[in-house]
């Protein structure tokens, strides 16, 4: 949290993190004696390198869970960015530059009409993004007829994905760098990041103090379509094809990366150096794993008991401080009282 | 009356956390008496019945059905002593029918038993006649109004087969026919040998039905008597524990230009029409009105949370258009709202986080959160207002009622309003922190603020305004100025019973 | 009939594709494409009932698909290791209404959300099987597997049979046991709920339970049709399951829906795909016009609401 969290909390928070770095120094200690190549410079960068567009979505889903919503759609729309971008630039014949700007043009159009179900029809961020997941991936099916792949792009395209600088540095670092510098500063230090806490509070009182609630939801929305498409252009360059099951299952491991990093899922609460460690506790989990030979189904695995046992230890410890504290006062103020005599 | 009482109640504790709700309350009910429990808000009212209902467990004290001890009882095992409860907001199922609603409200059967809906609709059926409502049983409760839905509610608990009734302000939305229909009702449950424990801020009904009343102030029980030779002003006495008197802060003001005016307000959805109203710089204009006479609704078209649809709103004589809060906040238009818990503040969030809220795009430039400026600003209020809180990094929720409503009100003053309506400013707010509210109120209109000032407490009304506007049924009905007004008229008004200028239209609901 | 007038909306919506098919493709109404199509959506169709009771609860369960496969690979199994027919279906219902009893320790016992804990259940169980078995199908299974041992067209109406007698006696028990209607009262209003006596935990719990249980009931009605057991079958049954509750008129918020409803929307579902086939379409289409029809369904909804509040 900023500094301007209540302490009671700072302090829970204090010890949430704690314990994802010890998961994380446990994993780096156990894997740096499995795996022979694991404590290098170059896996450290190459962990990075692979799990950029999924720091993406994580990214931005950070806002959205704050704000009490949640986003199916971003797997899918990766999906469908990544054809996207492969259509106008094969078969369109468009540059990659083009290419990528409309790309990046439909992932906004694309979050935006999630952002306009959920704000003017007022529908659940759950089932509109359910059904903008099966639309999005569809529509990817339907363009390739399931079997289309695009491929054979221009290395200067490929080096967004594949390429170095100085021979160590990858090229898609500095992106995600200056995306969670972006999100952080917009979630900690703005107005917005404010407002996003208050709406996943209390979207009604947030209303109530003349905060646009509605922009500021669709906003998110529209955001974490343009991140969508985002990660979809790193996704083909760093893989070299573009195919309609691109991105399967990311929107599940971002959430999970969020959650994972202490943002409730009921909203509120969370912070974007959380999520970020959460990604990194999922990414080291996976790679190290690969490096020492381990089936890579315990990353799995491993992933689901460690959310559960966070988030089993954390409703333990609430009944029980609960307990001791006696329940809160349910409000006490009657909505409709009568006139004295 | 011989037998042991129906329900006894000794010296019943309760806190939750600080603050102690109950400490010592005694009391008692006999069947086939109707037992009326009055008190103020934060009396402790609420409190009393969640412990006889089981929703909450009581810290000391005890209970006795019958004069059988009973070691603890939680909602399910009340409901099967045959005690039940209709709230003041309904406890129905609003996805359900009434028919359903209501068999839900009868004996809990296994699980695995049948239900027969035909049965169930019949018996729905009668027991909605015996209230005198004209329901078909097949609605959704949803789709019901109010009254409508606390007559389902007195129906369910009379099919529970209830023999202890706690009836906690039943008349508070029901028009004047179904309030007769409703003592009927009390007096037929009476003869049936149903203890009746009866929660009314109207003295009327206490008199008419009551046979005994018992005052809790402050947590504790303070009398018990026959209402036979009772008058009201001991009653008012009794629950006050005070003299009403000058408690008020003087009215030193000259109103000066107009600064609001409304003409011919409406708004379809919220029931809110033909409102004329003028508010001056520096005056405070009280709202009374009973639940329902649409004042929060007024609140809510000038606020833009329900726009108006028909009518002309004007400040400082140019014309407004005000569709959303964001707008009335730009016009200068403050609304420290009803329920400060849902609306007022956000409970989880810091108290200087609170206060700013309102003012994000002008004191936080490029949307760039200043944390130093805005510490100064929550100090500045709190220190001015009486905040009592270690500091502004305090989440709202851990603040007393009083103190929130303070926090609530320094958001609008953050905005330097032309007007601010204030929504019951001091309900549940104790009797020290009421006043301080009351003064800082007077201050900020003699330095020039207009004020729309809805309260239920018709003493505040009196007290606090240079004007008083009645509203009844979607509409302003009467006005006074401060010095022609009686409680006795302006309830009259409110009520809606005096040959007002207007035509008495009932509650639109 | 204002009040069902989404349940038959949806109803028509496919009535008017049969219609079409039955003039631009006659073809489709065999015996045997009709059975096969309603095969197919029995899995759906059971799993739809129980997420219906899950999203009346006000919950959700997005592990479906992963105790699906579990379910299926352990019937089979114990159908390969000899036993009769009898327990080998006691067995996959079993472990699914085990592991939805972990899901309802974890979302009414510990109060964590039902969207976080079915993810990590359903993440954690799809991994274990992949890495117990590795993609291996179970095969060598005994005769009276496939179809109970019965010819496929017996086996078929004996599967679709089952499904629709426990969709009757659900949607009966849904209106008329006490049982039912708790669940109703609990996704409508948990606290009044436990006004009127009704212990929600136990209800949440139960309602994950018989989630859990359906599902091993639909995976062993799948894996019957079938010479082996494919562990990966059931991938994205959640989806299916979820989206047919929704577009059966179920409301995400709880409290509302009608099975006959859900019932409706998975017609309506399944004959997307041997519709394409038969009208010569693209079945890669199958997957956005699903999105589709979710969107179009619940954005009527919304607009209904939207509008009445104006």
């Amino acid at each position: 949290m900023t500094n301007h969290s209540p302490t009671d909390w700072k302090a829970f928070f204090l010890r949430f993190e704690t314990l994802l770095i010890a998961v994380l120094l446990a994993e780096i200690i156990i894997f740096s004696r499995t795996a022979e190549n694991f404590v290098t410079t170059g896996n450290g960068l190459e962990i990075i390198r692979l799990s950029v567009e999924l720091g993406l979505l994580a990214l931005v889903m950070t806002p959205i869970i704050l704000t009490g919503g949640i986003d199916l759609s971003v797997g899918s729309l990766l999906g469908l960015c990544a054809i996207s971008f492969g259509k106008l630039w094969r078969d369109a014949g468009l540059p990659p530059v083009l290419a990528a700007i409309l790309t990046l043009l439909i992932g906004a159009a694309a979050g935006g009409l999630n952002a306009l179900l959920i704000t003017r029809l007022k529908l659940p961020p759950l089932i509109v993004t359910l059904g903008s997941f099966s639309l999005f991936r569809g529509l990817a099916e339907a363009i390739t007829r399931g079997v289309d792949n695009f491929t054979g792009f221009p290395p200067s395209f490929l080096f967004l994905g594949q390429g170095y600088f100085f021979g160590v540095i990858p090229a898609q670092l500095p992106i995600l760098v200056v995306a969670a510098i972006g999100f952080w500063l917009l979630v900690h230090r703005t107005t917005f990041g404010r407002s996003f806490r208050a709406i996943g509070f209390s979207p009604e009182g947030t209303r109530y103090a003349g905060i646009p609630v509605d922009h500021r939801v669709g906003l998110v929305y529209v955001l974490s379509g343009v991140m969508a498409a985002l990660a979809a252009l790193i996704y083909v360059a760093r893989v070299g094809q573009a195919k309609a099951d691109a991105g399967t299952g990311y929107e599940l491991l971002a959430i999970t990366a969020v959650v994972l990093g202490g943002t409730s899922i009921f909203g509120g609460i969370g912070t974007v150096h959380g999520t970020l460690l959460g990604l990194a506790v999922l990414a080291v989990l996976k790679n190290g794993l690969t490096l020492s030979d381990m089936p890579s189904e315990l990353a799995g695995i491993l992933t689901g008991v460690l959310l559960l046992s966070v988030l089993a230890g954390e409703a333990l410890a609430q009944s029980i401080s609960r307990r001791r504290k006696q329940s809160p006062p349910t409000p006490t103020i009657s909505t409709s009282p009568k006139p004295q005599t | 009356m011989q037998a042991p009482p129906l329900l006894q109640l000794k010296g019943i504790t309760k806190s939750f956390q600080a603050v102690r709700a109950l400490r010592g309350v005694s009391f008692d009910l006999h069947g086939g008496e109707v037992h009326a429990l009055l008190g103020e808000n934060g009396a402790g009212k609420s409190t009393l019945i969640k412990v006889i209902t089981g929703a909450h467990q009581p810290d000391g004290g005890s209970i006795e059905i019958e004069g059988k001890a009973i070691p603890r009882i939680d909602p399910a095992s009340a409901r099967a002593m045959g005690i039940a409860a209709i709230y003041q907001q309904p406890a129905l199922f609003p996805d359900l029918t009434v028919t359903e609603n209501v068999a839900l409200g009868l004996e809990t059967p296994s699980t695995t038993s049948r239900i027969r809906w035909a049965e169930r609709r019949t018996r729905a059926q009668e027991l909605l006649k015996r209230v005198g409502a004209d329901i078909d049983p097949d609605t959704e409760v949803r789709k019901l109004s109010m009254p409508e839905q606390q007559l389902v509610e007195i129906a369910r608990s009379l099919g529970a087969g209830a023999r202890i009734l706690i009836m906690d302000e039943p008349t508070a939305s029901l028009t004047q026919n179904e309030v007769h229909l409703l003592y009927a009702v009390v007096r037929d449950l009476r003869t049936q040998g149903v203890g009746v424990i009866y929660i009314s801020h109207r003295m009327e009904e206490i008199f008419a039905l009551a046979d005994r009343v018992t005052v809790l102030r402050d947590g504790e029980s303070i009398a018990t008597q026959d209402t036979k030779g009772m008058d009201e002003s001991t009653l008012i006495k009794l629950m006050v524990g005070r003299e009403v008197s000058s408690l008020y802060p003087p009215s030193e003001t000259n109103p000066a230009g107009v600064t609001l005016s409304v003409r011919g307000l409406g708004c379809n959805a919220s029931g809110v029409h033909d409102v004329n109203l003028d508010l001056r710089a520096g005056e405070i204009v009280g709202f009374a009105g009973i639940v329902g006479a649409g004042r929060t609704e007024l609140a809510r078209v000038l606020f833009g949370i329900t726009p108006a649809d028909t009518g002309t709103i004007s400040l400082d004589g140019k014309g407004a258009s005000i569709q959303s809060p964001r707008e009335a906040v730009e016009h200068g238009i403050g609304y420290v709202p009803e329920d400060r818990r849902r609306h007022g503040v956000i409970l989880e969030m810091p108290i200087a986080t609170n206060m700013t809220m309102a003012i994000h795009p002008t004191f936080f430039p490029w949307s760039w959160l200043r944390f130093g400026a805005e510490r100064d600003l929550a100090n500045g209020y709190i220190r001015d207002l009486g905040v009592k809180t270690p500091s502004g990094d305090v989440p709202g929720g851990a603040l007393s009622g009083g103190n929130q409503q303070k926090v609530s009100l320094a958001r609008w003053l953050a905005t330097r309003p032309k007007v601010l309506i204030l929504d019951e400013p001091t309900q549940g707010v104790d009797v020290g922190a009421k006043s301080e509210i009351h003064k800082i109120i007077r201050r900020l209109t003699n330095e020039g603020l207009a004020v729309m000032m809805i309260s239920s407490d018709l003493a505040e009304v009196l007290g606090m305004s240079d004007r008083i506007a009645v509203m009844h049924g979607g509409t302003i009905v009467k006005e006074f100025t401060g010095t022609d007004a009686n409680p006795h008229d302006v309830m009259a008004a409110a009520l809606g019973q005096q040959g007002s200028s207007h035509e008495n239209v009932p509650a639109s609901e | 009939m204002k009040r069902y007038f989404r349940e038959l909306s949806v109803l028509f919506a496919f009535l008017a594709i049969l219609l079409l098919l039955a003039f631009r493709a006659p073809e489709f109404f065999q015996p045997s494409q009709l059975l096969s199509m309603l095969c197919d959506a029995v899995p759906v169709l059971i799993a739809a009932c129980g997420m219906t009771l899950v999203i009346v609860c006000r919950q959700i369960d997005i592990s479906i698909g992963s105790q699906f496969a579990l379910c299926s690979v352990f019937a089979g199994l114990t159908a390969s290791s000899g036993l009769p027919m009898p327990v080998v279906a006691f067995v996959a219902i079993l472990c699914g209404a085990a592991m939805g009893a972990f899901n309802g320790v974890l979302v009414a016992g510990l109060g964590i959300p039902s969207i976080v804990v079915t993810l990590a259940t359903m993440v954690t169980w799809r991994e274990a099987l992949r890495w117990w078995r590795e993609g291996e199908f179970v095969s060598n299974l005994p005769e009276n597997f496939q179809w109970f041992g019965l010819s496929q067209q017996v086996g078929q109406i004996t599967i679709i049979g089952i499904a629709i007698l426990l969709f009757l006696f659900l949607a009966f028990a849904l209106k008329h046991l006490s049982a039912g209607r708790f669940v109703y009262a609990v996704g409508s209003d948990k606290e009044a709920a436990r006004l009127a006596g009704i212990h929600p935990q136990k209800v949440t719990f139960a309602v994950f339970v018989l989630m859990g249980a359906l599902t091993g009931l639909a995976a062993l009605l799948t894996a019957v049709r079938f010479p082996d057991v494919d562990p990966k079958a059931g991938q994205g049954l959640e989806l299916k399951a979820i989206a047919a509750a929704v577009v059966g008129g179920v409301a995400i918020s709880g409290g509302r829906g009608y099975l006959w409803g859900v019932a409706a929307g998975v017609l309506l579902l399944s004959s997307i795909a041997p519709a394409l086939v038969f009208l010569h379409l693209q079945p890669q289409w199958e997957k956005a016009l699903q999105g589709l029809i979710i969107l179009l369904a619940v954005a009527a909804d919304g607009w209904r609401a939207v509008r009445k509040k104006d």
